[in-house]
């Protein structure tokens, strides 16, 4: 531990009024890795933002390398040697990931114009220097996977050999093989005497690469640690105990009526997966990204066509052509992307609540807008979602409560049948503790639920079955009790490993 | 955030930024009409108000279409010669006579909700972006116009509209003309409709994410469709409205309402890229830019100079809620 690389001194920064960071101090030396903690919302993000340039703080000093710094933007930042791995995506869909990677150092053919071919080979050389071989530089980054995109924008920023590496939740989008090939980059940046500055909300990485751990609460650090446990550090990040963080799994009902059942259930990237789900069960589905999970996903939820194969619901064969005919039938799903593919961000939590049932809601097309407000509070108050109000814009939530908005709009529509998919990804562990709890209790009552996870520790908690899928098929099935993560990745990763 | 119940109206205007965007369409209405009576005494008599707001009445009613497909984040290029179609298609079959007008009628704004079915079926089912499509339909009608007219030769083509609705812009109803009632209902019925139904919602729900709206079950492509057949029924309708203003129908009559009725929506404050905004105020934007042309004319103001300064004040207003986004 020598001279700090990165300060902040009593940085403060609101947003229309509310305080996102009040008199944050933070402090990060050469040479360690500093992992930031702490609920959503607790102010991680826009730290980083502000570090990163791209958002001025309204108070408070930022210094890099011992200078007190004004940044102007990313770029300001990046001349000083701080590079930042946004949550949010940066890339450039409709750009190739070559051309994502050298943007705006691409390199240039004997006319001076960008040579194409030169800036493929160059990408693919980069590529190669940071062992990452399953991404095709020629691909447009709108077709490669979100893990294969966070890769890429890792790659971006560690080839720019920064002084001081920002990562807002690297890994939540990364399953475990690419986590040990992130942690790989950061352990090599550090022998160079990089600083390296992550966020996460998975204890298990935060012990395995952390130096040191300064914990967010409410906008504030409140406290810098070389060493803590994991309930102490709860404690702190959420100013109470929370009792262990996997509630109990029900016991599965006996002779329980077969929900679901797909048999030899093919579409692209998906070659005859069969399985039938119970009711009161929790399915889980895990596997590496990109081995046709979301597209099993898609099939079951009438958003991408089954070629072939057979699909039956409450014991009536089914083919649905759009996602309101699986509505119909009592299907719901949870995706993947809750911002760009689940809620309205800029609508009110009502509007959200409500969008599925408002049929029900309606007399002769016409609203009836108390009893939509009833049952748009009711959500609010079942599953405890933190808000000022049903008219609040649900974008203004926090992450785990706008994924509870999105859960309760399929609990109004009672449907049964429930896909999720990921649903606690980028969500704060207290909140995940809620989720968890109201998953299984969901099912105990009777929902059948097909649980997808980048996380196999979550699935190897929640899930009755577990069926791990790799390029396509289900390559094993496991049942509880006694699933273990390790289970569940090395049922992922086996060819891999042999190759 | 969408419409909602009929008691927060007024909540949201005074607070938020939508609500603000029409008092600030409407208070430039009427700084534009004091500008207008200093100079020249008169201009905002009962009688030149009247004048001006039948004259805005055919913006607003060309921008109560557009609204909504802006609301969805598209655009209806195709307005100028469906309201042309609209206004010839209604003397031709009516040939000027009141026993007529019925069917006329019928005929016409069934004739303007098809073709923009038309357009609709193109964007949400062929994948055809709005401004290609609609563009597209604008070409394609104003040949069909030209063609089936033989270039207004027709012997048909000179007849006047029928005088019912001829009376109905002209004649007045309790001191205000009849086609400012119409206008009026028009506004409680769309207002209504985006506000207060179920459609309404589907369509800020498909304005602000139509992917996530299609996950929940909305149906994209059916709201999408009948999004633009609203918005060809209303220019039709404006067609037969100019066409009982004037008597007569003539080529090229559609040409202004394309700039107007897009401008009126964007200084009424819905959002160019869709999901937020309200029919009101595309009204106050279609009033204030029609005095604004009043003015301006009252000034003497050639007619370049007028699209000179249509155009800069579209630019600033975009400028001004572009900022405020940032802000927000």
């Amino acid at each position: 531990m020598t001279r700090p690389a990165v300060e902040a001194v009593e940085v403060g920064k609101s947003y229309g009024g509310v305080a996102a960071l009040t008199a944050a101090s933070f402090t990060a030396t050469a040479g360690e890795v500093h992992a930031l903690v702490g609920e959503n919302g607790a102010g991680k993000s826009t730290l980083i933002k502000i570090l990163g340039g791209r958002v001025r703080p309204d108070t408070g000093v930022v210094r890099i390398g011992g200078n007190a710094v004004s940044l102007s933007g990313p770029q300001a930042a990046h001349d000083l040697g701080a590079w930042t791995v946004f949550q949010e995506l940066t890339l450039l869909p409709w750009m190739t990931v070559a051309e994502n990677l050298l943007l705006l150092r691409e390199t240039k053919g004997a006319t001076g114009l960008i040579s194409r071919s030169a800036t493929i080979r160059d990408a693919d050389a980069l590529l190669a220097r940071y062992g990452v071989h399953h991404i095709d530089p020629r691909a447009l980054v709108e077709d490669i996977s979100l893990a294969e995109r966070q890769t890429i924008e890792i790659v971006r920023a560690v080839s720019n050999n920064p002084q001081i590496l920002f990562l807002d939740e690297p890994t939540s989008s990364l399953v475990e093989r690419e986590v040990e090939w992130l942690f790989g980059q950061i352990r090599a940046l550090r022998t160079q005497g990089a600083c390296v500055v992550f966020t996460s909300h998975r204890w298990a990485e935060i012990r395995s690469i952390a130096d040191r751990i300064t914990i967010f609460r409410g906008g504030k650090d409140v406290g810098t640690f070389t060493e803590i446990d994991e309930g102490e550090a709860v404690r702190l990040m959420t100013g109470r105990r929370v009792e262990a963080l996997y509630p109990p799994l029900p016991p599965m009902p006996n002779a329980a009526a077969t929900a679901l059942e797909a048999s030899a259930m093919s579409g692209p990237n998906v070659r005859g997966v069969s399985f039938s789900l119970h009711a009161g069960e929790v399915l889980g589905v895990g596997g590496l990204a990109g081995h046709g999970h979301r597209e099993l996903f898609r099939m079951l939820f009438g958003d991408a066509t089954a070629t072939g194969g057979q699909l039956t619901v409450h014991g009536k064969t089914r083919r649905f052509r759009s996602p309101r005919a699986a509505i119909a039938a009592g299907i719901a799903l949870v995706p993947e992307d809750r911002k760009t593919e689940g809620l309205l961000l800029r609508m009110s939590v009502r509007d959200n609540a409500t969008l599925v049932i408002l049929k029900r809601l309606t007399r002769f097309g016409v609203l009836k807008p108390a009893e939509e407000r009833r049952a748009a509070q009711s959500v609010v108050d079942s599953l405890r979602v933190r808000t000022a109000g049903i008219s609040q814009p649900v974008g203004a939530l926090s992450g785990g409560n706008q994924q509870k908005v999105l859960l309760g709009r399929w609990l109004l529509a009672e449907c049964q049948i429930l896909l999720l998919y990921d649903v606690t990804r980028g969500v704060d562990v207290a909140t995940k503790h809620e989720i968890y709890e109201l998953v299984l209790k969901l099912a105990s009552e009777g929902h059948a639920i097909v649980f997808y996870s980048s996380d196999a520790e979550e699935l190897a908690h929640l899930c009755h079955r577990v069926l791990v899928m790799r390029e396509g098929v289900v390559a094993a099935e496991l049942h509880a009790p006694g699933i273990t993560a390790e289970d569940i990745v090395s049922a992922a990763v086996r060819d891999h490993l042999a190759a | 955030m969408s419409g909602s119940a009929p008691g927060t109206i007024l909540h949201r205007a005074i607070f938020n930024k939508e609500g603000r965007r029409i008092v600030y369409a409407f208070v430039a209405g009427i700084i534009l009409f004091a500008i207008g009576e200093a100079v020249r005494p008169g201009f905002a008599s009962l009688d030149g108000i009247r004048s001006i707001l039948v004259v805005a009445s055919f913006v607003g009613l060309v921008a109560a279409g557009q609204t909504f497909v802006i609301l969805i984040g598209g655009i209806d290029l195709s307005v100028p010669w469906v309201l042309n179609a609209g206004a010839i298609l209604m003397v031709v079959s009516s040939l000027g006579t009141n026993d007529r007008a019925i069917p006329a009628l019928a005929l016409t704004l069934g004739m303007g909700a098809l073709v923009g079915a038309c357009n609709g079926a193109g964007i949400a089912l062929l994948g055809i972006p709005a401004v290609v499509m609609t563009l597209a339909m604008n070409g394609i009608m104003q040949g069909l116009t030209l063609g089936l007219s033989g270039g207004m030769t027709c012997t048909s083509c000179g007849a006047y509209a029928p005088p019912v609705v001829q009376a109905a812009v002209h004649l007045r109803a309790l001191g205000v003309p009849v086609v400012l009632w119409i206008w009026l209902v028009v506004i409680i019925a769309v207002s209504f409709l985006l506000g207060m139904t179920r459609f309404g919602r589907a369509t800020y729900t498909v304005g602000n994410n139509a992917r996530a709206s299609h996950l929940a079950g909305v149906n994209v492509a059916v709201v999408t469709i009948v999004l633009y057949a609203l918005s060809g029924f209303f220019s039709a309708m404006a067609g037969i409205m100019l066409v009982g203003f004037g008597g007569q129908a003539a080529l090229g009559m559609g040409e202004p309402y394309l700039f107007q009725s897009i401008a009126a929506v964007v200084i009424g404050g819905v959002y160019i890229l869709g999901g937020r905004g309200h029919y009101l105020g595309s009204v106050a934007g279609a009033i204030s830019l029609t005095v604004l042309v009043s003015v301006l004319l009252a000034f003497n103001m050639p007619d370049y100079g007028r699209s000179i300064i249509y155009g800069l004040v579209i630019l600033a207003l975009l400028l001004l809620y572009g900022r405020e986004e940032d802000s927000a």
